[in-house]
């Protein structure tokens, strides 16, 4: 227990300067200094440096359902008209998680043409992403003589979540970052949540705005007679078509199958018109420019609507036929909204709408109100400790605050080191280490103090002390270590913070209370051969 | 050294106020059960949903105002926040869905449960923002928390207490015998019970932060129990003659002055915290000092007297105590 021999003192300096080394971005900027250096400080949390964060969720239902509709257009289209045969008259309705395909044409004996209908269904039917043994996406029966009901088995719908998850995840980092230099964080959490972290003085509100939206872009032919619309205002809607509005156009009759979509899109940026005032541009892929030249064509005249999320944004009247596929989007636009806008275009559509579960904003002011009040309870912690470990202890007293000073040094440089994010319990954390970490000396103090009692020499109860004291520091230290492990694994943000240090409190406390306190303890009664102990 | 105050050695006789102290804890125990059936606990956002929002306070921004500007209805009032910082704090649940806006009707129930919260949340802000002229950055803090994450909080948070408690009683029963797990383990309980009963007294908040207070009050409990009781399996077979009641005394007055130093030490960093770290620290640090005492006080009277009313057999076991870690330094 006396015995330090070379290498354990080397073991012990290294252990204080790689903390040192750590822990010295907190304090100084290091920039500048050679490569190798560590020149980041501790991560702080959004407690502390003020953000947004945000908990998403998806509907698995409406990623199912999502997705059966699109079979849909693809059921109706091999069932519709191929080889000159049609089964069905209309597209099959979706039932929450269920499409019916009603088979609508008998033939001569009144019998529905079922075999072939399943079929040309099945064929549709593709594998599993991922999936061993060649499952299918969808469950496809008969049920009764002319339907057939097509469903998402539970193998399947985990792989769709999975991919929504991942598209969702893509499109929410594109909309809220289009330029790919915030320091947003975006992290799946489970199979159907995504958590967003904005460091900084982000706008909630916006983000929320940016993220509430489907992004579902259309470019969709206008009728414009005035005897179509005015039966639409009456309820009577002209077949193939729908009433849309806008607040540029007012209520328009827009053609359901639109000409060009958003996956069409290539990019899309915000500008400026002629008048200077925020527009939004965008260019379009080969196949949309092409499509777009077609229709531009084809349809001298008439207005073309611009839709984004049923709502029309604008809807010029097509003048000449328009090549090349770039097309820009004129209004009475913000600046900020011109920029959104543009980012949700560019994005693309969500393969689901995002619910908000929880969000939690905390301003950058309050943040540092946090840090100094944090940083101020902390001094003045230690500066009490320190005392009152002095005046219980006086000599050893000054080891075990040295060691305490230590110990925060190494509390500090661990966090940076390991990339731990520190919260505002987090900082609590290191205020509770620095009460509980004079534990350890306490009771190693307590022992000497008995053998010295019992009549033995300094060394020898210092010897004696640390040998009977060690098993209680290890089992009082692990239990509590039980429980910020617990915390660590179950809590959640801020909490985990708090886990974190206290975890990191314990072992650093553990090392410096029982290496360091006693290495001390060693160079002092082996330098100064005190014939009494004064402790 | 300096602090000569404290007798070198004491000799109270703690077991034999064992049986005051058990009654004592019955009746603490008896009145938080009461106090948990009849007030409950008065849960934050994080477990009951619902938002929180903190608003500076300037000469046109007072809770009269905000009061006055309120969408629905609202809990609005001053406070001292962190750093001295006067300001507003507003609490509400999520709205009536018929006031939320016809584009909220129009979905789906399962989808307005779960979305009101923020729809709520959205209006008020945007309210008070037209109507007193904020901005962003007077809003200092705005949590709001759905239904079905403050619900997933609370499990989870419960789930915790549990798997520690469970670790703890494993723990023990490997170290030292099974009546010293039953003993910490009651005490650990007796703790967390007493605890929640004072928040429920005193209606104080219960949140995230206040789960892992609980979380460190258990480890501060469990570390000052561990200290006793490896005391007493050292002294028990030190003197095999002595009655168990003896021998848990001189162990509780052998390790008393430490258990109270370094009370003392977590205290004063703890007070630290709990006047100069902020409005979001003191619940926790509340929790926290209470449970330094209520930790320090069931160690003696919990733990250690069950361990006396179940008896030892440590007999049975060979000494292997202190060897088992050593080398580690």
């Amino acid at each position: 227990m006396l015995q330090f021999p070379v290498w354990k003192i080397c073991l012990i300096l290294g252990i204080m300067l790689w903390g040192i080394l750590m822990a010295l971005p907190n304090v100084v900027n290091m920039s500048g200094t050679p490569a190798g250096v560590p020149k980041q400080g501790v991560n702080l949390g959004l407690d502390l440096q003020g953000g947004v964060y945000l908990m998403m969720e998806i509907n698995p239902d409406e990623v199912v359902a999502n997705r059966l509709e699109v079979f849909a257009i693809d059921v109706r289209n091999t069932l519709g008209n191929k080889d000159g045969k049609t089964l069905i008259g209309h597209l099959p309705t979706l039932d929450g998680r269920t499409l019916n395909i009603n088979l609508t044409r008998p033939d001569a004996e009144g019998n529905f043409p079922m075999d072939e209908a399943l079929a040309r269904v099945r064929k549709l039917n593709g594998g599993v992403e991922g999936a061993i043994g060649g499952a299918k996406t969808y469950e496809i029966a008969a049920a009764g003589p002319a339907v057939i009901k097509v469903t998402v088995p539970a193998t399947s719908e985990e792989a769709l979540m999975k991919d929504a998850l991942a598209k969702t995840m893509t499109i929410v980092r594109r909309r809220v970052d289009p330029e790919g230099v915030s320091e947003i964080s975006i992290t799946p959490q489970g199979n159907s949540r995504i958590i967003l972290e904005a460091p900084g003085e982000p706008d909630a509100t916006r983000l929320k705005s940016l993220l509430s939206r489907d992004g579902k872009m259309t470019f969709n032919l206008v009728e414009s007679s005035p005897s179509a619309i005015s039966a639409a205002e009456k309820g009577v809607v002209k077949p193939g078509y729908r009433l849309l509005t806008g607040p540029e156009t007012g209520p328009l009759l827009v053609r359901n199958i639109p000409e060009v979509t958003g996956a069409d899109i290539a990019t899309a940026s915000q500008g400026y018109d002629d008048g200077n005032r925020p527009q939004i541009n965008f260019r379009l892929n080969g196949n949309g420019a092409s499509k777009f030249y077609q229709t531009t064509r084809n349809n001298s005249g008439k207005l073309f609507a611009i839709v984004l999320d049923d709502t029309i944004m604008s809807a010029p009247r097509i003048n000449e036929p328009i090549p090349g596929g770039s097309v820009r989007i004129t209004g009475t636009f913000e600046l900020e909204e011109a920029q959104d806008l543009a980012a949700i275009i560019e994005a693309g559509e969500m393969p689901a709408k995002v619910q908000f579960l929880d969000q939690r904003t905390v301003s950058a002011t309050l943040g540092q109100d946090s840090i100094r009040a944090g940083v101020r309870a902390s001094l003045i912690g230690l500066a009490l400790v320190a005392f009152f470990m002095i005046l219980a202890y006086g000599l050893m007293g000054i080891f075990a605050v040295g060691s305490l000073a230590a110990n925060i040094i190494l509390i500090v440089g661990a966090l940076s080191g390991l990339g731990a994010t520190l919260t505002l319990p987090g900082i609590a954390g290191i205020i509770l280490t620095i009460g509980m970490a004079v534990d350890a000396n306490v009771l190693v103090f307590e022992r000497i103090r008995e053998e010295q009692r019992a009549g033995r020499s300094p060394l020898t109860a210092v010897q004696a002390g640390y040998e009977r004291a060690l098993s209680t520091i290890l089992d009082a230290n692990i239990t509590t270590f039980i429980a910020a492990a617990i915390l660590y694994l179950l809590g959640s943000g801020p909490v985990k913070g708090f886990a974190v240090t206290l975890a990191i409190g314990i072992i650093t406390s553990v090392f410096t209370a029982f290496v360091l306190t006693r290495w001390f303890t060693v160079i002092y009664l082996k330098g100064f051969k005190p014939k009494k102990f004064a402790l | 050294m300096l602090l000569r105050y404290w007798p070198q050695s004491t000799k109270i006789k703690f077991m034999s106020l064992r049986m005051g102290g058990a009654l004592l804890s019955l009746l603490m125990i008896t009145a938080s059960i009461y106090f948990l059936a009849m007030r409950g606990l008065n849960l934050g956002v994080d477990f009951a949903g619902g938002t929180v929002m903190e608003i500076q306070q300037t000469e046109t921004v007072t809770v009269e105002t905000v009061r006055a500007a309120m969408p629905y209805t609202a809990e609005v009032n001053s406070a001292v926040g962190t750093d001295a910082r006067a300001i507003i704090v507003v609490k509400f649940g999520a709205a009536d869905p018929s006031k939320l806006g016809d584009e909220f009707t129009t979905l789906k129930p399962e989808a307005q449960a779960e979305r009101a919260q923020q729809v709520t949340n959205d209006i008020v802000k945007e309210t008070l923002m037209e109507k007193l002229g904020l901005t962003d950055e007077d809003f200092l803090r705005d949590d709001s928390v759905g239904p079905k994450v403050s619900g997933e909080l609370f499990r989870s948070g419960i789930l915790a207490l549990v798997v520690a408690l469970a670790l703890m009683l494993a723990y023990i029963w490997f170290r030292f015998e099974w009546q010293f797990s039953v003993g910490a383990v009651a005490a650990l309980a007796h703790d967390v019970i007493i605890t929640l009963g004072l928040f429920s007294l005193l209606q104080l908040e219960f949140n995230l932060t206040t789960i892992a207070a609980l979380l460190t009050i258990i480890g501060y409990s469990m570390n000052d129990t561990v200290v006793v009781f490896d005391r007493v399996r050292e002294e028990r077979r030190k003197y095999k003659k002595m009655p168990d009641r003896q021998v848990i005394d001189q162990s509780l007055n052998m390790t008393l002055s430490r258990t109270l130093l370094t009370s003392g030490t977590t205290l004063l960093a703890l007070f630290a915290i709990f006047f100069l770290g902020g409005t979001v620290l003191r619940g926790m640090s509340f929790a926290l000092i209470w449970g330094i005492f209520i930790g320090t006080y069931s160690s003696i009277f919990i733990a250690s007297s069950i361990v006396l009313s179940l008896g030892m057999d440590l007999n049975k076991k060979p000494a292997e105590d202190v060897t088992g870690f050593q080398g580690v330094g």
